[in-house]
């Protein structure tokens, strides 16, 4: 009896612990997310390559921060792994890079994207159907490489060009007394999309006069001086961080001392531009800021604030030094979670066309503030609208808050 | 007329372009080879320095002189290792373009690709009436006016110089009264790239440092090159003057123009003398 009953006991013990089992293990693979591919196309190499890396450790962190939780669509719980590949700036790096990621890694969306190369990027991800998340530039305004036929599946997730006029207008607010603000730009970035925004500047009643330089110019007292010739007392670049170092620079050994320089573009180190420039001459160098904690008008959702701020501390951590690059938060992250809650509203991962629909004249919260997607009321793209416009400056060795003016209509 | 700043920026600009210049000519007239990675040592010229400075703390001129020296070693190293035991002119320059990347790649493992700089050798401005110029640009011009006054004399007045000379002009007969045009060889690759590395190093507190600078200087001395003649060295030294100035002064005048330009007059001059200035031999 007693036998029996031990026997029973025991049998009742490896039951339960089959029966624990089973149910775990159930849970477990209930609940294993699935993998969603996303790609991105960037300079990891060459002269480029600083601007390619330096936001590596924020994309890495912000998509450990996001897989901890996982996104949910359609009742499946998805996680995110961000492949890379270098384009070196170039077209044909940026159609290999393509290629590679929707062939090789079999990705369909490919977010980030900020090179000088998306009509070759675009001519394979269209065909494909894979999405492709970049910036405005010449080919997002009218007459440009874009339209909304051929390339369905692009969408200018980050407002370059806007984004320029808002620094201007952020400037003109700061400096209220300027004479007239000077913009350079290498002649890469000539083209319709600068005429875009010197139409807008005009409109707005900002006085400024525009210069182009060859790539690669060092030289800038030629340029200088002809700024000094139109009357101009700040000068903004389009993005050349060498050349608004050097701008910086020149123009202070020129005697121009009381100029405001700056470019559009996120802050790299501070440290790098009181190497090249000087102590002196870099004090009060602007830069466009995305560190959302920091923002003053623009509302951010909290939630992403937090985020946004642990992944900072994570990046650090990974890299083994303090990480205060932020220009990380606008490309990525941005484009990701537009990605996913056009996801969410098409219920489905795979159809690039149900997504493209939701994304088309969507409103999107986003670590940047609240995105709006054009959809066919301007350009027949999608176009976001709706960015911070917030700049920063150095004091010392650090950047800071600077100035705001947020961008917020819909042409 | 331009403002006085254009000219002294330009006189500026030549003396980075006459030294580059007159290096690759100096390897061209001995060597009878166009070394296209003559820009990767102006790069690597800097990066040298700019280590010896921040990391060593040698001061700027002995970190100049370590960085000649370096890559004068580096060149010879290159010359025996590489340019010796490839055959062939057309193959030596495809040997020294596949140098360029060589020396980009690694210098970006080693150094990084983010800009440095070394703003704080010799900051402020001499201040000369209403005229700012950088301590910086003064020291480029006074280096680039003893560097020539230096290789004037040891090509005119040295055994080693005229001996450089006498190769350069007809290697047979300079054989023949006993000079080792191996030996010369040598010493000449050394020179050159130690011209390169110098000019790259005291153009480091000028610009950026990054593994990319060499590019647009190599670009540069070669059109000086091709304005005063190839093989000549007067014709380096007038040919960096003359792009130097009139890179200045186009851009004052025509912006972004200027390079297009530029190119145009360099094919206007060669259309009209196609040796160059100075012909095509060394002077």
């Amino acid at each position: 009896m007693k036998k029996q009953k031990f026997n029973f006991t025991i049998l009742m013990v490896v039951f339960m612990f089959l029966a624990v089992s089973a149910v775990f293990t159930t849970t477990a693979f209930a609940e294993e997310p699935t993998v969603i591919k996303i790609g991105n196309i960037s300079p990891l190499s060459g002269p480029a390559g600083p601007w390619g890396q330096a936001p590596m450790p924020g994309y890495d962190a912000f998509i450990a921060a996001m897989n901890k939780e996982g996104v949910v669509v359609n009742g499946k719980k998805y996680v995110f792994k961000l492949i890379s590949v270098d384009d070196q700036n170039s077209p044909e790096g940026g159609a290999r890079a393509a290629k590679r990621l929707i062939y090789e890694e079999k990705v369909k969306f490919i977010l980030g994207h900020w090179s000088w190369n998306f009509p070759s990027v675009a001519a394979v991800t269209n065909p494909a159907k894979v999405i492709l998340m970049t910036r405005t530039g010449n080919e997002a305004v009218p007459g440009g490489a874009y339209t909304p036929k051929k390339m369905p599946y692009t969408v200018f997730g980050t407002p370059s060009h806007e984004r320029f006029i808002s620094s201007i207008f952020a400037l003109v607010k700061a400096y209220p007394d300027y004479s007239k603000v000077g913009i350079s730009d290498s002649t890469l970035g000539k083209g319709i999309g600068w005429d875009y925004v010197d139409r807008e500047l005009a409109k707005a009643g900002i006085r400024f006069h525009h210069e182009w330089y060859p790539p690669g110019t060092q030289d800038f007292t030629p340029y200088i001086t002809r700024f000094k010739e139109a009357g101009c007392d700040i000068v903004f670049g389009g993005g050349d961080v060498m050349a608004a170092m050097l701008i910086l620079k020149q123009r202070w050994e020129m005697g121009y001392k009381d100029w405001k320089i700056g470019t559009a573009g996120a802050m790299l180190d501070p440290k790098m531009y009181i190497g090249v420039s000087g102590m002196e001459a870099s004090q009060g160098f602007i830069s466009q800021y995305d560190a959302n904690w920091n923002f003053k008008k623009t509302i951010v959702n909290p939630k992403y604030v937090k985020m946004c701020q642990t992944v900072q501390k994570m990046a650090s951590d990974a890299i083994g030094k303090p990480y205060n690059y932020t220009g990380w938060i606008e490309w990525v992250p941005a484009h990701l979670q537009i990605l996913v809650q056009a996801m969410q509203k098409a219920n489905t991962v795979d159809d690039t066309a149900a997504i493209m629909k939701a994304i088309r004249g969507g409103t999107f919260d986003t670590v940047s503030g609240k995105y709006t997607m054009s959809g066919k009321k301007t350009y027949g793209a999608a176009v976001v609208f709706g960015n911070p416009g917030v700049m920063s400056q150095i004091k010392g060795d650090k950047e800071v808050y600077f100035s705001e003016s947020p961008w917020t209509p819909i042409p | 007329m331009p403002p006085a700043g254009i000219w002294i920026d330009g006189l500026a600009q030549s003396c980075t372009y006459m030294t580059m210049a007159f290096g690759m000519v100096l390897v061209f007239s001995i060597l009878g080879i166009l070394n296209w990675a003559h820009g990767q040592f102006y790069m690597l010229g800097s990066i040298l320095l700019y280590y010896a400075i921040t990391a060593a703390g040698i001061p700027f001129p002995a970190g100049l002189l370590l960085a000649g020296l370096g890559m004068a070693l580096l060149g010879i190293i290159v010359k025996v290792v590489i340019i010796d035991r490839v055959e062939g002119e057309l193959y030596v320059g495809a040997a020294t373009l596949a140098l360029i990347f060589f020396f980009e790649g690694l210098a970006s493992l080693l150094f990084g690709m983010q800009d440095r700089g070394l703003s704080m050798v010799l900051p402020g401005v001499l201040e000369m009436g209403g005229l700012s110029v950088s301590y910086q640009k003064v020291a480029v011009i006074v280096f680039t006016l003893v560097v020539m006054v230096v290789m004037y004399y040891v090509l005119h007045f040295t055994r080693m110089g005229k001996a450089i000379r006498a190769v350069s002009q007809n290697p047979d007969a300079a054989s023949l009264y006993g000079i080792s045009v191996e030996r010369l060889s040598l010493v000449v690759m050394g020179i050159g790239c130690a011209l390169a590395a110098m000019a790259g190093g005291i153009m480091a507190p000028v610009y950026p440092v990054n593994p990319f600078i060499g590019r647009a200087p190599m670009i540069m001395a070669l059109l000086a090159i091709v304005i005063g003649g190839l093989g000549s060295l007067s014709g380096a030294i007038v040919g960096g003057l003359i792009l130097g100035f009139l890179h200045s002064v186009i851009a004052y005048y025509l912006s972004y123009l200027a390079e297009v330009v530029l190119f145009v007059l360099v094919i206007i001059i060669l259309l009209v003398k196609p040796q160059g200035l100075f012909g095509a031999s060394i002077k």
